[in-house]
């Protein structure tokens, strides 16, 4: 055992390529290849008005009026509050531009799941954005009472509040505010 | 404790090597995980177990290496393993109990990493009140809160591996549940006057620890003390970061950048490899003349 010394560093390069090579063969996509169609799918969606554009909303001091951004949108105060506790796992909602609530959920079928705001959401970039080298994904928490237009499944949902599986996310600026 | 001896050529050049080391370690540890979440998300999990299994097995190794030399090297290792298994498994918790981004975009598995600030302050009340470490930061402590009831434990001490792992981890540990802190808007905020403290702080110290640094012309002492050293700038790097002064080359995956960080620390490891071999060959021939 003169070389026992790069054991740990083989087995940890063998255990790599054996985990890659095994989601390789389960998907033939490439990363790239994914990103290109969920792209190409959004831009389509966008043109053919099959997108929700809105702004997000936080749920709690929504439903009980503490806040109302159906009517004007948040104050500086009421943005900060809302973040707040949209990090503390209060419920965000999609309030689109036609007065509709949209309620993110997970596909249609999943039993067991949990809130869509812990998620990272695949982000649409322009060819802008992407020479500026922003992020790729965005969590829901960061662009609390921000602009968005989101490509997902909608869900008749209840009494008028729809169910919507987001699978893609377009919005301008930054992902973090300051950034 | 390493003993100092004045600067030189040799010292320098030691010290340079270890801080590009541990320096592209913690680059291409950061860069892993990005890419493992980006293309294969699937693994991360298992990954986490893989380095956790390595890291113990590494730490556990090095009771076989006498080089203490050898064993800062597989140390630095065997902690980092440990530590991406800590990470990864505040990952999966955050993932089971669905914990969320802070609103600044803090990920989830380092909001949890933030409260265990408590179980942070007891190890490290246990390594204050335990007389036999000899950290020189906590030896510092030890004698200005005048802690110490008999004289300075001495000796060779045999196993600097598991010593260097654990300073890793508490090294690591400490700086993430500081900034974390920090960044926490409902406590300071990456605005606030502690980041710009810890900021100028980190700064300031980086540069005393790399002066202390030269004085030791040995790799064992340097890779372990290059441990801090590195951590303590990183915090400046994450710090720009969050201010949105400083794209990570490793988060945005800038592979020019990425490409000298990584050259440099094959370069680093070709070289502590090669001194630390010539050591060896040096101490068989020595052993055969006496």
């Amino acid at each position: 055992m003169k070389h026992w010394k790069v054991l740990p560093v083989v087995l940890m390069i063998l255990f790599l390529a054996g985990s890659s090579q095994a989601e390789e063969k389960s998907s033939k996509e490439t990363h790239a290849e994914k990103v290109k169609a969920m792209e190409d799918t959004f831009w389509a969606a966008s043109k053919a008005g099959n997108t929700v554009k809105g702004i997000i909303v936080e749920g709690n001091s929504f439903f009980n009026g503490t806040t109302a951004p159906q009517d004007k949108p948040y104050t500086e105060e009421e943005l900060l509050a809302a973040k707040i506790s949209a990090e503390r796992n209060s419920k965000l909602f999609i309030l689109a531009e036609d007065g509709t609530l949209y309620y993110p959920t997970c596909k249609k079928g999943q039993s067991v799941s949990q809130s869509d705001q812990a998620h990272r959401i695949p982000r649409v970039l322009t060819e802008e954005q992407k020479k500026e080298g922003m992020f790729t994904w965005s969590n829901m928490v960061p662009l609390t009472g921000r602009k968005v237009e989101l490509y997902g499944e909608i869900y008749t949902g209840y009494a008028g509040v729809k169910g919507i599986h987001i699978k893609s996310i377009y919005y301008e600026g930054e992902y973090l505010v300051g950034e | 404790m390493a003993t100092k001896k004045a600067i030189n050529l040799k010292g320098i050049f030691y010290s340079a090597i270890s801080l590009v080391w541990i320096f592209g370690l913690s680059a291409i540890g950061h860069i892993s995980m990005v890419l493992i979440e980006k293309y294969n998300p699937a693994i991360k999990f298992d990954f986490g177990w893989g380095c956790a299994i390595v890291g113990i097995l590494i730490i556990y190794m090095t009771r076989f290496v006498k080089s203490d030399s050898w064993q800062s090297f597989w140390g630095v290792l065997g902690g980092l393993g440990m530590w991406f298994a800590f990470e990864y498994s505040l990952m999966y918790g955050g993932d089971r109990m669905g914990v969320t981004y802070t609103f600044n975009g803090s990920y989830p598995e380092y909001r949890i990493m933030k409260w265990t600030f408590m179980l942070l302050l007891m190890v490290f009340t246990y390594l204050l009140f335990q007389e036999s470490v000899r950290c020189n930061f906590i030896y510092y402590l030890r004698r200005k809160l005048r802690l110490m009831r008999g004289v300075v434990a001495t000796g060779k001490i045999s196993n600097y591996g598991p010593r260097t792992a654990f300073q890793y981890i508490m090294v690591t540990w400490t700086f993430y549940v500081l900034l974390m802190i920090g960044y926490d808007e409902q406590l300071f905020g990456p605005q606030s006057w502690f980041i710009y403290t810890l900021f100028f702080a980190s700064f300031s110290v980086f540069f005393y620890l790399c002066y202390k640094l030269l004085s030791y012309d040995k790799f064992g002492a340097n890779l372990k003390y290059a441990i801090p050293t590195v951590t303590i700038l990183w915090n400046d790097v994450e710090i720009l970061a969050k201010w949105g002064m400083l794209k990570e080359p490793w988060v945005h995956i800038n592979w020019p950048i990425m490409s000298v960080i990584i050259a440099g620390f094959c370069v680093s490891t070709y070289l502590i490899v090669k001194d630390l071999r010539r050591k060896k060959a040096e101490m068989i021939e020595s052993k055969d003349v006496v």
